[in-house]
């Protein structure tokens, strides 16, 4: 959509909110600022002013009517903070008209929203419904364009090419109680092929898949959910022995007792069929034919209302890389009124059998070890919180400028003015390897106005 | 007139067929759009308060949607079977808040204030994603592998 086209659907959706008997309005806004000073390039100050603003407005004419707004708008007021040099922007993230009916959990969308499915993630301009049918099943589809971002420089980026013009997609489920859910979907991305394209490819970057999904959860202290989804675009001729299947990602969790849940995750992505559709295929290729492995468990122990513990575990494995081993941890304390709050986490990343990443020192380029502490705390009015990050990477790491440690230390103040106003300020200080000593403010105005839903955000 | 006939025989068979469509919809009420009580700031366990019931709609155990630390974490199965349940709780906006899009920050320095929430990226995200996208590119996907990606191509052109 060009920016015209923007204003006037904005213009067009906001004056529907005059219909709603019940409109929200919130919003934040923000100031931030900070000084960069990177070694071969000029001094900059930067200091963005960004603002978000979101309305929902439910019972327009009729109880089912709803109408859903949410966007931003920056502009920079000294140096641009982009990398595409401009000093203002914006974007509408959604704006759609929802019909929710009474019966059949049934509704239906216009406008620009955002799907799951398969192994898209996408944000459409278009149309999508959806109903529970008879005996269990439900069936939901949808079908627009997606939504095009503006790149750095279109003109000279081939990649932008291979984004495609219609997207479509639907599913069909089958809940059965004290058992779970199953379920069949199917997305295409594209009406033609990449070789009828302006700039014709070696590869066909045409979504077509199928997945199937599935819930078991015969009861409360088990349950077992996942996806297998696969690739059924037409492929050019030379590329054999890539599979066919995007991804399998199923995990299981079981509850033991009232204190401890074990929850164990088991993933493949081949990325030849995963990567299909990508519009960034310079860095997501398919060409590769690479292929993740994964698996791993978390146990969490809720050692009282107030004291959790979580431990895991991850096993990774890429084909072309070799293998990494995470393991962390982390402790999360709250007070009975919820008015103090306490985090701890670590995490060790061991990537001793990597391959290719620096051959001169194999294990160094990704084993790291990082730590993060935080805490909130709330009296009356106000509020202030603490959070530091550090990222310690083993020594000579090639990518870090000689650093060893990197970190980040993030305070902030708040003031809760009324019910529906807060403002607050974060004080940021932190080292990274392109600049050795960086802060930055943030002075932020939260508000909301209107008729809140009563399940909260 | 062969024109008009076959007009007409599509449009009864698509009256038919909607009909049909209409006979095969659940009689059920809906559940309700939003959750009937406030709920307390955190995670909320739902199992708690629903201890042995089946979510009206979704037809599975309410503890299928405890935000455990592992659902807080790999929530995309649950957003892509039972949507509508979600947002009975969540309006559009906190899914927005790391799937955005297309956003102007990381998510974690909007809600600095907000230490509390699982946010992706925190720290200096920009050195370790050399790293995180060696071991596994497919986890960036989901989010930067078709949007959100003007700060890639910066780099990966």
């Amino acid at each position: 959509m060009t920016p015209r086209t923007h204003v006037a659907l904005l213009a067009t959706l906001m004056s529907a909110t005059a219909w709603g008997q019940e409109v929200s309005l919130y919003g934040t806004t923000m100031a931030q600022m900070w000084k960069q000073e990177i070694p071969g390039f000029d001094k900059s100050t930067f200091t963005p002013a960004t603002q978000y603003l979101g309305i929902d407005a439910t019972k327009l004419g009729r109880d089912n009517l709803s109408l859903h707004l949410f966007g931003w708008g920056r502009t920079d007021l000294s140096d641009p903070s982009t990398f595409d040099g401009s000093k203002s922007g914006g974007y509408l993230n959604y704006g759609y008209l929802r019909y929710r009916f009474d019966q059949a959990n049934a509704e239906i969308k216009a406008g620009r929203f955002t799907v799951q499915q398969s192994t898209g993630f996408e944000q459409v301009d278009g149309v999508s419904a959806r109903t529970d049918l008879r005996g269990g099943f439900t069936v939901s589809a949808f079908a627009g364009k997606p939504v095009l971002y503006k790149t750095v420089d279109p003109a000279a980026q081939k990649d932008y090419d291979f984004q495609r013009d219609f997207i479509v997609g639907t599913r069909i489920g089958l809940r059965l109680p004290r058992f779970g859910e199953i379920g069949l979907s199917y997305l295409q991305d594209g009406t033609k092929a990449a070789k009828d394209l302006t700039i014709p490819s070696p590869v066909d970057y045409t979504r077509k898949q199928v997945g199937a999904d599935i819930l078991i959860a015969p009861a409360p202290s088990f349950n077992f959910r996942g996806r297998t989804v696969f690739d059924l675009a037409s492929r050019p001729d030379g590329v054999s022995g890539a599979s066919r299947i995007a991804e399998h990602d199923y995990t299981a969790t079981v509850k033991l007792g009232g204190r401890f849940v074990l929850s164990g995750n088991v993933a493949e992505r081949n990325f030849f069929a995963y990567f299909a559709g990508t519009n960034l295929p310079s860095l997501f290729r398919q060409d590769e034919k690479d292929k993740f492995q994964g698996y791993g468990t978390s146990l969490t122990w809720n050692a009282s209302d107030s004291l959790q513990v979580v431990g895991d575990y991850r096993h990774m494995r890429r084909e072309t890389f070799g293998d990494v081993n995470r393991i962390g941890g982390e402790i999360r304390w709250t007070s009975r009124e919820k008015k103090y709050q306490a985090g701890f986490g670590a995490r060790s990343v061991s990537a001793t059998r990597t391959l290719l990443v620096d051959p001169a020192a194999p294990g160094r380029s990704l084993s790291h070890t990082e730590v993060r502490a935080w805490s909130m705390v709330s009296r009356g009015k106000f509020m202030a919180s603490l959070d530091g990050i550090l990222q310690r990477y083993e020594k000579d790491n090639p990518y870090l400028a000689g650093l060893q440690d990197v970190y980040e230390m993030v305070g902030s103040l708040g003031y809760q003015a009324t019910t529906n106003v807060k403002v607050s300020g974060d004080l940021s200080y932190g080292s990274t390897p392109v600049s050795k000593n960086e802060i930055r403010g943030l002075l932020r105005a939260e508000y909301r106005f209107g008729f809140a839903r009563k399940g909260g955000r | 007139m062969a024109r008009k006939t076959v007009l007409q025989i599509l449009g009864v068979a698509l009256g038919l067929g909607f009909l049909m469509a209409c006979s095969l919809v659940s009689p059920e009420t809906s559940f309700a759009p939003t959750h009937p009580q406030e709920l307390g700031a955190g995670r909320p366990l739902c199992s708690e308060c629903h201890s042995n019931d089946t979510a009206k709609g979704a037809l599975k155990p309410y503890a299928a949607f405890d935000h455990t630390p592992a659902f807080v974490k790999n929530h995309k199965s649950q957003a892509n079977q039972d949507a509508n349940s979600c947002a009975s709780c969540h309006a559009q906006s906190f899914c927005v808040d790391c799937h955005g899009g297309k956003v102007p920050m990381k998510p974690s320095i909007r809600f600095g204030d907000r230490p509390d929430r699982d946010m992706p990226h925190r720290g200096d995200y920009l050195t370790l994603h050399r790293m995180e996208g060696k071991m596994d590119p497919s986890s960036c996907y989901t989010c930067h592998g078709r949007a959100n990606n003007d700060k890639c191509r910066a780099c990966h052109r």
